[in-house]
C-alpha cells in the first residue's frame, strides 16, 4: 500500500501558490475575464416581483433594438415567477450597454400573485399559500431515549430559542459563463465553476451533444463557496443565445442583485431547544422543534444535535417555503446552524447549572464516534482529537480569565469568552484520474479535470509531484480547469484535496518509475539504483546529471502515466474547536471581536501557507455569520432590501481581530493521510462569538447576527423580564 | 508617481460633483458650515464650466498603464466596463458595481478611484495605472501579496493590490492602523485579510530597502 514520505521535502511547508503572482498583478484570466473574438454581451431580466404569474411577454421591441442578436424567453406566458430574482429572460447584444437597453423594453404583462417572504409571516395561519401543501412541511419527530422521563429527574432545565437568518454566497465573480458555439455538436464554455465536469455535463444535456464536445474552462474563479456546481438557467441560456447568433460567443454573468437573489443563500434555522442535565455537568436530554427555510424550494435542515452523546433526545424539523431564492449548499452546508443551536443551548444549560462551559462540553463528548484511519478503518476517536484540542484553545485564548455569565464588571463595556465545536466528513472518492506526463525537454504537467476554486487545489499537486520528483513547485506545471482532462473532482465538501491527491501520488509515483526504467537502460545503469533530488539524477547517491539532461536521454518519446485513487493516501472526519474573546458596549449593543483561535485539525497538511490561509478565510467567514451578516426582505414589497455589498454587511480589515490558527498537526493526524478543510473552520466561529457576546452581557443574546439591534433587543426583553418579575 | 494637479479636475465623484448632480446646490435647507462651502464651490464651477451633453458613441482615448488606447463608448460607460469590455484591461474586477467594495480600484493621476462609478468620457486626458502595470519584482506589492499568501479566489486582489500600492505611494511608513484604515475600502470574501496586512506591510518594508 503506498505511503507518503516520512520525511518530505516539501510536503506540509509553507509553499506560495504557484498561480499566486499571477492573481496578485492581475494578469491571470478569470472566466468572467474573457472575452473571445466576436463577444456578444448577455443580460438576464429578472423577477421584479416575489410572485407572480406571467401573463403575456413581447419581446419584439427588444429584438428590434440596436446591437440585438438574440432574445432567449424563459419565463413563458402561463409561467409562474417564485421570488424576486427569478430568471424571465436572457438577451444578447454587441455591448453590455445595449444589452441592458434591450432587457428594459421586454414587455411582460405579470399577474401579481400574493407572497410571503418572512418564516414568521408564511406559518400565520391566514399567510398565502405559495405551495399547494402548505408553507410548513413538518417533519416526523426523531425520539431516541426518554426526554420527558430525563427532564423529570433533572438538576437543571433550560428552555431557549435561538435563530440565524438567511445569508448569501456573495461569491465576487458573480455566476456566469460565455458560452461558444464550435459547431453545430460542440460548446466552448469559460464558466465560473467548482465543477468543471458537471457543468460540461449540463450543458451537454441540455442540448443533446456529447460531453466530449463540451470544454469547459475554468482556469481560476472567483470564489463559489458550494452556489457554483453547474451551468445553471443563465448559463444555458448564454449557451442558447449563442447558438441563435451563429455560435458567437455570448458572456453572460449575472449582476451583483441577482447574484445575491438567486445565486444561492445558507438556509435560516431557528430552533426551540428544552435541554437538561445534571449537576455533574452530564447533559441528559434535548428536545428541539427546528425549522429554517431554504426559499420555495426547501433545503433548511441541518444536524442536531450536534457534536454531543446525548441520551434522551427528540427533534423534528419543520421545512419553512417563502418567495425567496433557493438555498445552495454553502461552506458546511447545515453545519454552522446546527453548532450555533446547540452550542448556545450547551452554554445556557451550562450557566444554569454553575459550571464551566469548556468542562461541561469535554463530559459530554460521543466516545462512540470514530473517524477512519488512511486504510478507511472507523479507528480514530474524535472524542479523543476534542480532548487534544479543546485545552490548546482554552491555553491561546485566555480562558482562565472568563468569568460566569453577568459576572464582567458594573461599567458599560463588557468581556467575555466563548468557545464552540465543530466537525465534518470531507473525504475523497475513488472516481478520479490524473495524468502525469515527463517530457523530453524535462517538463513535467500534471492533468485532471479538478479546478481551483482559491483553496490551493493547483499548487497541492505541483507539490506532490515535485516531492516526488526531486524538483521544485516551480518545475511542474499543474494543468486544471478543464472538463476535457481525465475526471477530476468537483471542489464541495472539502473532498478535494483527500480525492486528487492520491491520484496525483500514484501517477507520479509510477510516471517516475517508468522514468527510472528508461533512462537506467539508456545509461546502463540498475533502475534501482538511480535516484531523483535536488533536481538531479543521483547514481547510488551521487549526482550524474540534472533533470534536464536525464530527461533527454528518454530520446523522442516523453512518459506518460494516468492513474487513479489508492487507499492509505487519504481519509476524512475531523473535529475542530474555536474560541472567541469579545468587549461589547452594552450602552449601544456593538460588539467588538478581540481575538479568535482556531484549532483544526485535517490529517497531512501538503501545504501550510495556503492551508492557514483556508482556515483564516474559514473564520472570517465564520465572523461574517456572527457578526453582519443578514439578507433583510420586506414583508410588504416582498423584495430583499440589501442586494448589494453596502447594506449587506461584510467585514472590512478593520473588523478583524487578533485570530491564532492552531494547525493540529500531530504525528496520528498526518498518518491519517490528506483530508480537505475548506469547511470545518467556518463552522463554530459565529457559534463561538454567540456565546462569547453572551457571556459578555449577561443574558443571551439569541438572534444572530450579534448586530447592535439583537444585542440591545436581548438586553431590552431581559430587563422587562425582571421589571415584571 | 504622478501627483494630482488641483487646477485640474478629477474623474469620478466628488463631493462637489455629487451636489452638483443632485441638484442640492439650488437647495436651501439649513447646512453645516463645510456644506456651505462646498456648495459654493459647486455653483462657481457650475458657472464655470457648465454641462456638456455628450450621447450616442463616442470615440475615446484613454491613457493607460502609459498607453494611448482607443475605444467607443457611451457617456454611461464607465470607466470599469470600458477597460474589462473594450480594452482588454481585465485586471481591475466587477464585483458590487456599486462604489462599495474596491474590486475595480484604479489609479487615477495618482488618486485611487472606483471604476465602476467613473464615466470612461470623463477620464480622457487623465493617467490611469491598473495594476498590470506594477512592478512583480521583489520590491513589488504583487510579489508581497504572493508571499504572505494573501489572496485565495483572488478576484479582491486586484483591488487590495491597487490600493495598496496607491497607499504605500503616498505613505511609504504606514502603521498598522494606517494600513487597515488605507485598505478598508476593499472586500474579501475568501477572508484573506491577515494575509493582506502582512502583505501591506511587508511591501511598506521591502519598497524602503529599495529606495
Amino acid at each position: 500500500m503506498p505511503s507518503w514520505p516520512e520525511k518530505p521535502r516539501l510536503i506540509g511547508k509553507s509553499i506560495p501558490r504557484i498561480d499566486g503572482l499571477a492573481k496578485a498583478s492581475g494578469k491571470i484570466k478569470y472566466p468572467s475575464d474573457m472575452r473571445p473574438e466576436g463577444t456578444l454581451f448577455g443580460v438576464m431580466l429578472y423577477s421584479p416581483h416575489p410572485h407572480a404569474k406571467v401573463t403575456s411577454i413581447d419581446t419584439a421591441a427588444a429584438e428590434k433594438m440596436p446591437g440585438v442578436k438574440g432574445v432567449v424567453v424563459i419565463a413563458k406566458a402561463g409561467a409562474t415567477l417564485r421570488y424576486h430574482g427569478d430568471d424571465i429572460a436572457g438577451v444578447a447584444a454587441e455591448t453590455e450597454e445595449q444589452a441592458r437597453d434591450a432587457v428594459r423594453a421586454i414587455k411582460v404583462d405579470y399577474e401579481i400573485l400574493p407572497h410571503v417572504v418572512t418564516e414568521e409571516d408564511a406559518v400565520k395561519p391566514d399567510a398565502p399559500k405559495i405551495v399547494p401543501s402548505g408553507n410548513a412541511r413538518k417533519g416526523r419527530a426523531q425520539t431516541t431515549g426518554d426526554p420527558e422521563a430525563a427532564f423529570k429527574e433533572a438538576d437543571a432545565v433550560v428552555e431557549a430559542e435561538y435563530s440565524a437568518p438567511v445569508i448569501t454566497h456573495v461569491c465576487l465573480e458573480p455566476h456566469g459563463l460565455t458560452a461558444r458555439w464550435d459547431r453545430d455538436d460542440a460548446i466552448t464554455a469559460w464558466a465560473s465553476t467548482q465543477a468543471v465536469g458537471a457543468t460540461a455535463g449540463e450543458l451537454a444535456g441540455r442540448f443533446s451533444i456529447p460531453v466530449t464536445n463540451v470544454t469547459v474552462l475554468t482556469e481560476v474563479m472567483g470564489g463559489g463557496f458550494g452556489s457554483k456546481f453547474g451551468a445553471d438557467v443563465w448559463g444555458l441560456t448564454a449557451a442558447e443565445l449563442s447558438k441563435k447568433a451563429g455560435g458567437r460567443p455570448v458572456k453572460m454573468f449575472l449582476d451583483r442583485i441577482q447574484e445575491h437573489l438567486a445565486g444561492g443563500n445558507r438556509p435560516s434555522a431557528a430552533g426551540k431547544v428544552k435541554i437538561a442535565g445534571k449537576k455533574d455537568g452530564t447533559v441528559t436530554a434535548v428536545v428541539a422543534t427546528t425549522s429554517g427555510t431554504g426559499g420555495a424550494r426547501g433545503g433548511s435542515n441541518f444536524p442536531f444535535p450536534y457534536v454531543y452523546a446525548i441520551k434522551n433526545v427528540s427533534r423534528e424539523h419543520t421545512e419553512i417555503f417563502v418567495n425567496g431564492g433557493g438555498a445552495r449548499a454553502m461552506r458546511a452546508p447545515g453545519h454552522p446552524q446546527g453548532c450555533l443551536i446547540m452550542e448556545a443551548a450547551m452554554d445556557d444549560l451550562a450557566d444554569k447549572l454553575g459550571i464551566d462551559p469548556l468542562e461541561m462540553r469535554l463530559k459530554n463528548l460521543n466516545d462512540g464516534d470514530k473517524v477512519v484511519d488512511a486504510n478507511g478503518k472507523p479507528t480514530i476517536s474524535r472524542a479523543g482529537i476534542y480532548r487534544e484540542q479543546v485545552p490548546i484553545g482554552a491555553k491561546l485564548i485566555g480562558w482562565e480569565n472568563r468569568k460566569p455569565r453577568g459576572q464582567n464588571g458594573k461599567g458599560p463595556i463588557k468581556r467575555g469568552y466563548g468557545m464552540a465545536l465543530h466537525q465534518w466528513g470531507g473525504g475523497g472518492t475513488a472516481v478520479n484520474k490524473v495524468t502525469c506526463t515527463i517530457s523530453p525537454d524535462g517538463s513535467v504537467e500534471l492533468k485532471t479535470a479538478t479546478q481551483d476554486i482559491g483553496t490551493g487545489a493547483r499548487t497541492i499537486l505541483a507539490i506532490i509531484a515535485a516531492e516526488i520528483l526531486g524538483l521544485e513547485v516551480k518545475d511542474v506545471i499543474s494543468n486544471i480547469g478543464n472538463s476535457t482532462f481525465p475526471p477530476g473532482q468537483g471542489s464541495g465538501g472539502s473532498t478535494t484535496s483527500p480525492s486528487m491527491a492520491p491520484p496525483a501520488f500514484n501517477a507520479v509515483s509510477k510516471a517516475r518509475d517508468e522514468f527510472l526504467a528508461r533512462v537506467g537502460k539508456a545509461i546502463n545503469e540498475e533502475p534501482a539504483d538511480l535516484t531523483l533530488q535536488d533536481g538531479k539524477l543521483d547514481v547510488k547517491g551521487k549526482a550524474v546529471m540534472s533533470w534536464k539532461d536525464a530527461c533527454r536521454k528518454l530520446g523522442m518519446m516523453g512518459v506518460s502515466v494516468t492513474e487513479g485513487f489508492a487507499e492509505g493516501l487519504a481519509s476524512g472526519g475531523v473535529a475542530g474547536c474555536q474560541f472567541a474573546d469579545v468587549t461589547v458596549d452594552i450602552e449601544t449593543g456593538v460588539v467588538k471581536l478581540n481575538k479568535i483561535v482556531a484549532v483544526q485539525d485535517s490529517g497531512l497538511i501538503l501545504d501550510m501557507l495556503t492551508w492557514r490561509s483556508q482556515v483564516y478565510g474559514g473564520v472570517i467567514g465564520g465572523l461574517n455569520y456572527g457578526l453582519f451578516e443578514e439578507r433583510v426582505m420586506d414583508p410588504g414589497s416582498g423584495l430583499m432590501l440589501n442586494p448589494d455589498m453596502e447594506l449587506y454587511k461584510l467585514a472590512g480589515l478593520s473588523d478583524i481581530p487578533e485570530i491564532v490558527v492552531h494547525a493540529h498537526d500531530t504525528p496520528e493526524m498526518r498518518a491519517r493521510g490528506v483530508i480537505g478543510v475548506g469547511e470545518p473552520p467556518t463552522i463554530s466561529t459565529a457559534a463561538a462569538i454567540g456565546n462569547a457576546v453572551t457571556n459578555a452581557v449577561g443574558v443571551r443574546v439569541n438572534k444572530f447576527p450579534m448586530s447592535p439591534m439583537n444585542v440591545l433587543n436581548a438586553l431590552n426583553a431581559a430587563s422587562n423580564k425582571e421589571g415584571k418579575a | 508617481m504622478a501627483e494630482h494637479d488641483p487646477t485640474k479636475p478629477r474623474p469620478g465623484t466628488s463631493r462637489r460633483d455629487f451636489l452638483r448632480g443632485s441638484g442640492l446646490a439650488a437647495a436651501t435647507a439649513v447646512l453645516t458650515a463645510p456644506a456651505v462651502a462646498a456648495l459654493d464651490e459647486a455653483k462657481a464651477a457650475a458657472v464655470e464650466d457648465g454641462p456638456k451633453v455628450l450621447s450616442g458613441e463616442l470615440p475615446i482615448t484613454l491613457q493607460v498603464n502609459g498607453h494611448e488606447m482607443s475605444c467607443k463608448v457611451e457617456p454611461r460607460s464607465t470607466l470599469l466596463d470600458t477597460l474589462r469590455h473594450r480594452l482588454d484591461v481585465t485586471g481591475p474586477k466587477r464585483v458590487c458595481d456599486r462604489g462599495s467594495c474596491g474590486a475595480c480600484t484604479v489609479i487615477v493621476d495618482g488618486d485611487t478611484v472606483y471604476s465602476c462609478t467613473t464615466l470612461a468620457v470623463s477620464c480622457q486626458g487623465h493617467e490611469i495605472r491598473t495594476l498590470e502595470s506594477f512592478d512583480t519584482g521583489a520590491t513589488g506589492v504583487p510579489h508581497a501579496f504572493h508571499q504572505h499568501d494573501a489572496l485565495m479566489c483572488g478576484y479582491c486582489t486586484p483591488g487590495f493590490v491597487t490600493a495598496c500600492k496607491a497607499m504605500l505611494e503616498k505613505n511609504p511608513n504606514p502603521t498598522i492602523e494606517e494600513a487597515k484604515r488605507g485598505l478598508d475600502g476593499n472586500i474579501c470574501r475568501c477572508g484573506t485579510y491577515v494575509g493582506v496586512l502582512e502583505a501591506a506591510m511587508a511591501a511598506a518594508k521591502a519598497m524602503k530597502k529599495e529606495a
